[in-house]
Parts: structure tokens; sequence; C-alpha cells
């Protein structure tokens, strides 16, 4: 059997019109490449060491294992390509095995990656919990200062924070620090909290790493029971009290490194980077948001108030939308159905707990009228709608440079 | 053959892939990305360069890519270590004082351009290095770093001459990628200097500057403005003053890339072989024009489909009587549904994006050169040899990473 064929033999940059006969006498079978016009032989292939190349339609190229890299014997025309394949079928099998090599690869990476993502997902929140145990109080007191800074500027437009009540002898702030203190108390922190009243026609409240937490004055406003003021302040000083800022900062800086990973892109510049940072980082932001509510209600059981006000009063400045609920996925805040039934759950039975309020009447009229109506447009207390700024904005898709101010976070510094 | 013909022959150039089969190639890259997490991206670019090599026919012999996919994996995971020292800096310095953080970044930033410098070498040296043809092996000598460095230098006096000074940056750059480019034992030289940037490079830049401070200005003076809601958007009139403005672009751009490309390549010689390239700017307009046309169509299909799918929403609702809207926000009710719908979208409208820019701009360009070039003395390439093998490279990694791979 012989066929047309182009030979180079990969040292010099000549092809030549060559001939192929396959000894099949020889053992292994042989490929022979003659020369087209005098016969002479060229070259001689051992079936076993030749290799097919991806290559056009129509076309059989083969190169050889043990000969210079560039070595070919090309064949075109369907009727020769059959011909080749049939006396060499190690051909095909080599063709076959490659093929699986390749799918092995594949199949193995991407299970690879996929367990890297699952692990990330569920437990980079655990190991951060840990991680947040090394950091040194006052290395995250000073972070929080930095966030804090970013987080005035942010909510001021440049100017600074003003204290409703700049007097920290007064009874409303004396009052606030005795209910923190109370909170605080019997458990293992490094951090003492401190409440400043602020004004702000955002109504939110945060914390910031260190145990700096802030009360806006238009959710002091939105806020008509002693209770629903606790439930809120407690809710902070669970953030204070798990580290959340930090163990936030530490959760989310490697996520744009694993989903850089997923899309190729490093830089993390692209659309498809921040949507999908977005999705991974706000479900660690949901879980940190349902601890501090669980800490909320043991503070609620400990000091006698009733943790449902922490409900009525996110309903009336963060009530959910139809948007809100179609896209709670990317949000970084649970529903506020879901957290106020999550609530319900944990208050106790009506009638179990003692019901002496924790402020005196005197107290709670003095932190309710902490912010006199100077430069508010809204002098009154009347109950916020969702139209209050931030509660009905789209929730947020993509992590932004500054700080969040979805309501009652605990903000983190920005990242990368 | 007697030499006075062997120095008369010239060889021809030819391209023989066909659009639909790219479009299959893409296609299948594409669906099999999804069970494998993006990570058949390295297998799809590997199989679009063997289409675009074998099917490149250089006087009578083709291209022949040896690269695999697991070598560009392999360099991925490399260029990951570049990666974490930048993020590390920067997580630390976003805990700083904000104005050290603006500064931060702004480091951050100059790095990541110098390193996509590096990059782009590398990924040349790496597809040219895993290029064959009639045997012997392409290759890109030089260093990356010194590559690099050059690109980063003359960054700097690009921004502070608003870009005036590009033809003698890119005269630069050409230079150092093509002098230090091997076939063989052979190198390849290139006479072109910035002289053949200059004019064509200030004629498209005073034309779009005009183009663009004219319209800017006639819509500032003009100051008829559709309200849509808070934001005023120009009149009709004066968007088509928009629209001319993109027309103007995209005419200059072709004849730019085309003209420079036309003498630059013209001017490459491999010893006593010389490349001559011919690139009709209209050629590469009808591109332009093909794909922005293609895109609009795309978008008037999207459209289409969200309009029905709406009409069908309230044909629904109006037939069980009940209002259309609450049957929307039902709809709506279901987040992970949303999350899976928007993914699906993006993922339709990302695909066909680049499916398109890849089957009319990258094939088309790619087309172009080849048909347009023939290589004068193309005998005189029969007594090159090969050299040993660079088989340091790993994968062009940080190209990879950086999203500077082409072809």
């Amino acid at each position: 059997m012989e066929f047309a064929a182009r030979y180079q033999d990969g040292l010099v940059a000549t092809v030549r019109d060559a001939h192929c006969v396959i000894d099949l006498a020889a053992e292994p079978v042989a490929l022979v490449v003659l020369d087209s016009t005098t016969r002479d032989i060229i070259d001689r292939w051992p079936a076993e060491d030749v290799y097919l190349l991806h290559t056009r339609a129509l076309e059989l190229r083969m190169g050889n294992r043990r000969k210079p890299s560039g070595a070919r014997v090309a064949i075109s025309g369907l009727a020769d390509m059959q011909a080749a394949l049939s006396v060499l079928p190690a051909l095909r099998s080599d063709q076959r095995s490659d093929l699986w090599r390749q799918l092995r690869t594949i199949v193995l990476a991407t299970a690879a990656l996929a367990s890297v993502i699952v692990a990330y997902v569920f437990g980079v929140p655990l190991i951060a919990d840990r991680l947040v145990g090394f950091v040194p109080p006052s290395w995250e007191a000073r972070i929080g200062e930095t966030a804090g800074r970013q987080m005035e500027a942010t909510l001021t437009g440049g100017a600074n924070f003003q204290a409703c009540d700049p007097d920290q002898t007064s009874t409303a702030n004396r009052a606030i620090a005795r209910f923190v203190t109370a909170t605080f108390d019997g458990l293992d922190s490094p951090f003492t909290p401190t409440v400043s009243v602020v004004r702000s026609d955002v109504p939110n409240a945060f914390s910031l790493p260190g145990g700096r937490t802030y009360f806006l004055s238009a959710m002091l406003e939105a806020t008509h029971t002693q209770d629903e003021f606790e439930g809120v302040l407690a809710h902070e000083l669970g953030h204070v009290y798990y580290r959340h800022g930090m163990h936030t900062l530490i959760a989310t800086s490697a996520t744009g490194l694993l989903v850089g990973f997923v899309l190729g892109d490093m830089t993390g510049l692209s659309v498809a980077a921040a949507f999908g940072s977005a999705l991974i980082d706000n479900r660690f932001s949901r879980v940190d948001e349902a601890q501090a509510d669980a800490f909320a209600a043991r503070a609620a059981t400990k000091l006698g108030f009733d943790i449902r006000g922490l409900g009525n009063l996110l309903d009336r400045v963060a009530g959910d939308n139809a948007f809100s609920r179609a896209f709670a996925l990317f949000s970084n805040h649970p529903l506020t159905d879901e957290r106020r039934r999550a609530l319900e759950a944990m208050a106790p039975a009506p009638g179990s707990q003692s019901n002496t309020p924790f402020f005196t009447d005197a107290e709670w009229a003095a932190i309710h009228s902490m912010c006199p109506p100077v430069a508010m447009p809204t002098p009154t207390a009347g109950p916020v709608t969702t139209d209050a700024p931030s509660s009905t904005e789209p929730p947020s898709m993509a992590p932004s440079a500054e700080p969040s101010v979805a309501p009652l976070s605990a903000p983190s510094a920005p990242l990368p | 053959m007697s030499t006075a013909q062997a120095q008369g022959r010239v060889g021809r150039v030819e391209f023989t892939g066909s659009r639909h089969e790219l479009m299959l190639v893409i296609l299948r890259g594409y669906t099999l990305m999804i069970p494998t997490l993006g990570l058949y991206r390295f297998w799809l670019a590997t199989w679009k360069r063997r289409f675009y090599w074998q099917n490149t026919i250089i006087d009578g012999d083709p291209l022949e890519y040896t690269g695999n996919a697991n070598q560009l994996l392999l360099g991925f995971l490399f260029s990951l270590a570049f990666f974490l020292p930048i993020y590390i800096a920067l997580f630390y310095v976003s805990m700083q004082d904000p104005h050290w953080t603006l500064f931060g970044y702004l480091g951050a930033g100059a790095a990541l351009w110098f390193l996509a410098g590096y990059a782009i070498y590398r990924a040349r040296d790496f597809r040219l290095s895993r290029t064959l043809w009639r045997g012997i092996r392409f290759d890109q000598k030089g260093n990356g770093w010194v590559y690099a460095l050059r690109r980063f230098v003359w960054s700097v006096p690009m921004v502070l001459t608003i870009g005036l000074i590009y033809p003698w940056m890119a005269s630069s750059l050409w230079h150092y990628r093509w002098r230090n480019c091997w076939y063989g034992d052979r190198r390849l030289d290139i006479a072109g200097n910035w002289r053949v940037f200059a004019l064509p490079y200030y004629v498209t830049y005073l034309i779009n500057a005009v183009a663009i401070v004219a319209t800017v200005t006639w819509i500032e003076n003009a100051r008829s403005f559709i309200q849509i809601g808070a934001i005023g958007i120009p009149a009709p009139l004066q968007l088509l003053g928009c629209l001319g403005c993109a027309l103007v672009f995209a005419l200059s751009l072709a004849w730019y890339r085309a003209t420079t490309a036309t003498r630059m390549l013209s001017s490459v010689s491999l010893g006593e072989a010389k490349l001559t390239l011919n690139v009709p700017p209209t050629s590469l307009f009808a591109q332009y024009i093909a794909y922005a046309a293609l895109v609009l169509l795309f978008i008037a299909a999207i459209a289409l489909v969200l309009l029905i799918a709406l009409a069908a929403l309230y044909a629904t609702a109006a037939q069980n009587g009940r209002v259309a809207e609450t049957s929307i926000l039902d709809l709506l009710q279901h987040g992970t549904i949303n999350v899976v719908l928007v993914i699906l979208l993006y993922l339709v409208v990302l695909g066909t994006l680049g499916l398109l820019a890849e089957l009319v701009l990258g094939l088309g360009w790619w087309r172009l050169l080849a048909r347009g070039a023939t290589i004068e003395n193309p005998d005189s390439l029969l007594t090159v040899k090969a050299t040993v093998e660079d088989r340091t490279l790993v994968g062009q990694g940080l190209a990879d990473a950086l999203n500077v791979g082409a072809y």
C-alpha cells in the first residue's frame, strides 16, 4: 500500500513531496517515507512512535515521538487517510486515550474548583470566626476609627457628626451607658462600647469595629417605645460583641480572589465579578445579621424588654417591598419578614417575663427627646414611612467602596 | 529551479477557515463552560487557535499550533501567585487613613498596568513558541520585564502630553516585539518607525477631537432636552449628532488600523524574504458596521422576546380575571428563580456579544491580514534551521488572569 504525502524532517524548513509505504513485514510495523522521484528511502517511522496531530479536515498529520518535534508526515485525501488509519490502528486508540486524558483533567479541575467554592461559602464564616480571635483588640479599634471617619464623611457629606447631646453626664447619656454596661455584664469581651446619638436624616443605627456605636436621630424619631430602642441598640451591641466588622473584613477579602478565579479576570473589573462577589459576601452578611438578632433576643430576656419591638421598628423603617423580596439573594440583610418571624420565635411566652421597664419613665423621656428638632425638616416623632431614605433603595447589587448604610448594619471597612 | 526564478517568485498566503466552522467551535466551548464552572475557557482558547493557525496557509504549508489547554490552565494557576501580594497589600491599605487608601489604590492600578505589559509579552511568547511552519518553530526572545518597563516608562509622557507622543511609543514597542522575534535560527526585522504612525494617528486624533467638541458644543447650545424623570437627554436631532460622532470614530479607527498595519507589517523582513501586506480600510470599516448592525439586531430581538413575554403575562392575567401587575409580582416572589433568570440572561447577552465579536471582528481581521499578505523571495526561507526548543515557558498565565490574551 502506498500513498502520496508531504514530509518535513523538523530540522530544516523544507517540505518534500514523498510517498509513504507501510512495511508490514517489519516488527513492529513501520511507515517508510520514500522520495517521490528517486524512490530512495528518506525516513523510517516505527508505528509505535507515530502520533496524530490536530489539523484541518481531510488531512492526516503525524508526528514522531523520537524525532525532532517538528518532524511531520501529512496525508491528504479521504481514501489515503482511511488507508493509513487502517494499517496504523494505534493512532486511533492514541487519539481516544488523549481524549480521555483531557476529559479526566477537566473533570478533576472542575470538581476541585466546585469543592473550593462550597468550602469557601460555608467554611469562611467559621474560619473568620477563629481568625478574628487573633486580631488584637487595639488593632480592631484603630480600623474602627478609620471606618468611622469614612462613614461620617459619607453620611454627612464631608462634615462631621453632630452629637444630639454632647454632655456625657446628662440623664439620657447616663441611661444609655447603663444599658450598655448591663448588656455586656458577664460577657467576656475586650471592648467597652460607646453609644452616640447623632443627627442624620437617615433612619439607621450602626456599630464599628472596636465598639463605637451610632444611633442616628432619624431612627430615634421613628422609635415609638423603649422596647424598640433597646432592641435596636442590643442588635448593634451584638455586632460589637461578635466582632462582626472584623469578621466581614476577613471573610470578604478573599471573595474577589475566588470569583476572579472562576471568571478568569483577577482584576475584578467586570460586571460578572462584582455580581458574583455580591452574591457570596451578602450571604456572609445575612448570617451575621441573624446572629446579632439572636444576641438582642438574649439581652431582651436578661434585661426584661420585648424583643418584638425590634421587628416593629424594622417594619417601619425597612419594610420589604416586591423588589427586595424578588432580589433577596442580592441583599446584605435578611428580609424584614424573615427577621420578624425569627424574632417572634425567640420572644418568650407572654407573661413569663418580668415587665419592669429597663429605663425609668424620666430616662426614656430624656432619651426620646435627645434630638430636639433644630435642623430637621420633620420635627415630631411621627412614624417614618417606608419612603424614608435608604430603606426603599434597591438593595445594593455590588459591594461598594463606601461603608454600607443599609438599616442596622455593622459597617465594614471598604475592601478592594 | 534557477536562482533568477527563485528571486522572482512571490509566496501567497491563504485562509481556508469558514465562519460556520468557527461558530461551532465557540458554541461548543460556551456550552461546556457552564458545567465546568468556566474552566473550559482554556480548551476553547486552544481550539480557537488551532482553527486560526491550521487554516492559515503560507506559501502552500499551513501554520501549526502545538500548545495545549493543560499548559494554559497550569499557567493561570501560577499567575495567581502574582495576585496574592497585591490583594494582601490592598487589604492592608484599605484599613488605613482614607488618603492612604486612595494612594494605595493608585499604586495597585499602576502595578496592574505594569504587569499587563509583562503579560502581553509573555502571551505573545507563548503563542509564537507554539507556532510551527514547515516543522520549524517561531520564538519570542527578549525579556518580558524589559518590555513591561519600556511600556510603563512610555506611559508617563503619554499621560503628560495627552496622547500626543503615541507614535514614538508605538514605534518603540513594535521594534522591541518584532526585532526579538525569531523563526528557527533567523531573526525577524522591522524597518517602519514613528513616521508610519504619525500621520494616521494625528489625523485620527484631530478628526475625533473636532467631532466630539463640536457635538458637545452643539448640544450645550441647542438647549433642547427631553426630560425622562429628572434626567434630561438630548433631543433626537442632537442624538443623531452623537451617532455621527460614533460613525466618524469607527471610520477613522478603521482607516488608522488598516493603514498602520499595512505600512508597519510591510516593513517586516526575515533574512531575504520580505512581507508585503495590503489591508483595505473599507473592508475593515464594513466589518465594524456589520458588527454594530448585528448588535442592534440582537438588542431588538431581546426586547421583542421580553415584550412577548409581558404580553403573554397580561393575556393570561386577563383570562383569569386578575390584574396583571399582581401576577407579575407573584412571579417575582421566588428569589432563587429570579437569580437564575438574571444569570441566564446575563450569560446569553454576554455569550452572544462575544460570539458576534469573534465571528465578525476577530475572524474578519485575521482574514484581512492573511489574504492581504504576500511574501517576496519565499525560497530563501528553505534553509532556515530549527533551534533548541524553549521549554521553560509554563503557559501564558498572567495574560489569562489579566484578561489580555487574544486569539
